[in-house]
């Protein structure tokens, strides 16, 4: 197996854009190629496309082709569109990890693009609640905010966690957006906020929730050997770990604790020798505020339960015990699905080369990214190190 | 009662339910009847929710109908205010509930009719209910046991 490394990337700013899913690529290509000047795009030899939605958001299929053709390059090892819901940018990570690892691809450009806000927004939740068990969940309205709204419903009951501890998060994170430039939401908020904002899905309001978010993201990733041609600060992927127990949600082992992410955690983690505690920063995947509560429990950063007394505490802030969602997590950039992986990793390369602000900046050795799909039934972890 | 839905298909949440579009239309006849029905694996006597063909537990394609209770208590709940996806929108509010049923391990997610958030408590006793659709199919959805 080969060492994989990435090597650079590129965002196209988040948010409500006035733009279309080939223009949202074409951004976000040319802000991948404008980072490593030294990379020919002739020598990208494979493609991989996060994209979760394109045929129902932008009635697109076949999206791979059509990106690989608007950032003009012509794969030739290896081009695919992966799909895993809000880990469709993980998944194509992991995918062109294997290919580069197995000795398939040497040069690999691994994209997410989303375009979500189309004219109807109605439409966009139906695809949203068709991520669901269409025909037994989704036919009871059942879809992202509402299944999060159970789960903070349970965690409230079941633990005392107050509203008050869940709306630090999304405090906390548009803290760190604010001085995102590519964030969809550049704006800070207080607790009062939150828990006054518009309600969508009791106990869940609006402040709770990531964006609806068009945008897109690009990473190039190649071998430990060649990284050297393009970068003095490659990105190691040290660990990988993935585990999906479940699809129908009256079929899911908790609802309150994510077996599944515990075995995704360990695995990246064991394979890298690290523990999490070990890490310098984690992007992780606050798609509802509550997510961010139960991922500090289930990942071991603090005990189960204690998840709201644990950024009460002043843990997961910069400067804090271990720094999470630096770039302003889902909550506060934004969330179009297959480009969120991408992004996160993106800020694991700038907070590693020293290219954020400073009022949230970390940097370190050691980063790791993780992203939950559908109803928290797969979950999926890289961890990362900072080479040169 | 549910609105009639006139979404073409690949908008349409609910599932087809005669003999010419799934092998599971028992389900939905015996709802028909007020029955609440699933498949029970008759090799390794696994009870299957939802409904199957084949057992994912022991590979076996021979099932045989069961009822289920009609009546369960509430674990988790919610009430969606905004983004119900379309041909729900015009019934939001509408709070969704996934239960226990009672005497069997196993939960069953549905609407729950005629509550706000507000009025619903965990471990509330709550019976099925049979929503016939205007063009012949049918659902299940709760309500708070009075």
């Amino acid at each position: 197996m080969r060492k994989v490394a990435i090597v650079g990337g590129g965002l196209a700013k988040f948010g409500v854009r006035k733009a279309t899913y080939k223009e949202l690529a074409q951004e976000a290509g040319k802000a991948v190629f404008d980072d490593i000047p030294n990379l020919d795009k002739k020598d990208v030899d494979s493609l991989f496309l996060g994209s979760a939605g394109s045929d129902r958001f932008a009635f697109q299929c076949y999206p791979a082709p059509l990106v690989a053709e608007q950032v003009g390059v012509q794969p030739r090892n290896l081009i695919m569109r992966t799909e895993l819901a809000c880990a469709s940018g993980q998944a194509a990570m992991r995918a062109a990890y294997a290919s580069i690892a197995s000795g398939l691809s040497d040069i690999a450009l691994v994209m997410g693009v989303e375009k979500m806000n189309t004219p109807n927004l109605a439409e966009a939740q139906t695809t949203m609640a068709a991520v669901m068990d269409r025909e037994w969940d989704g036919v009871n309205g059942m879809s992202a905010p509402p299944f999060f709204a159970m789960i903070m419903q349970r965690h409230m009951y079941e633990y005392g966690t107050t509203r008050e501890q869940i709306a630090m998060v999304s405090v906390k994170n548009h803290d760190n957006s604010a001085s995102n430039p590519f964030a969809q939401f550049q704006k800070r908020f207080t607790i009062d906020d939150v828990v006054k904002s518009v309600e969508i899905s009791k106990p869940i309001r609006l402040l709770d929730c990531s964006g609806i978010t068009d945008g897109a993201a690009g990473i190039v990733m190649t071998t430990e050997e060649r990284a050297k041609e393009f970068t003095d600060t490659p990105v190691y992927i040290e660990g990988l770990g993935q585990c999906n127990m479940g699809s129908l949600v009256s079929n899911l082992p908790s609802l309150t604790t994510w077996e599944p992410l515990k075995v995704a955690y360990r695995n990246a983690l064991e394979m890298a020798g690290k523990g999490i505690m070990d890490m310098s920063f984690a992007e992780v995947h606050d798609c509802f505020t509550i997510s961010e509560i139960v991922i500090y429990e289930d990942s071991g950063m603090c005990e189960k339960g204690e998840g709201g007394k644990y950024i009460e505490d002043g843990n997961p802030y910069v400067g804090g015990k271990l720094p999470v969602n630096t770039h302003g997590g889902l909550l506060g950039t934004g969330h179009p699905l297959g480009a969120t992986s991408i992004a996160q990793t993106v800020e694991v390369i700038e907070q590693f080369r020293g290219e954020v602000p400073e009022e949230r900046y970390v940097g370190g050795e050691w980063a790791l990214t993780h992203n939950l799909s559908g109803n928290a039934n797969v979950h999926s972890v890289l961890v990362m190190r900072r080479g040169g | 009662m549910m609105a009639k839905i006139e979404l073409p298909y690949l908008l349409d949440f609910c599932p087809l339910q005669t003999e010419d579009f799934t092998r599971i239309h028992a389900f939905f006849d015996n709802l028909k009847e007020g029955r609440l029905t699933t498949t029970k694996c008759k090799k390794c006597g696994e009870i299957l929710w939802q409904p199957r063909t084949v057992c994912p537990h022991c590979n076996a394609d021979e099932m045989e109908w069961i009822d289920l209770p009609q009546e369960g208590k509430l674990f988790a709940f919610t009430e969606v205010i905004y983004g119900a996806p379309l041909g729900m929108e015009q019934d939001a509010p509408f709070s969704i509930g996934l239960v226990e049923l009672d005497d069997l391990p196993m939960s069953v997610l549905a609407r729950i009719d005629d509550v706000h958030f507000e009025d619903l408590e965990v471990g509330q006793e709550m019976k099925l209910k049979i929503v016939n659709l205007e063009d012949g199919r049918v659902w299940f959805r709760w309500e708070p046991k009075k």
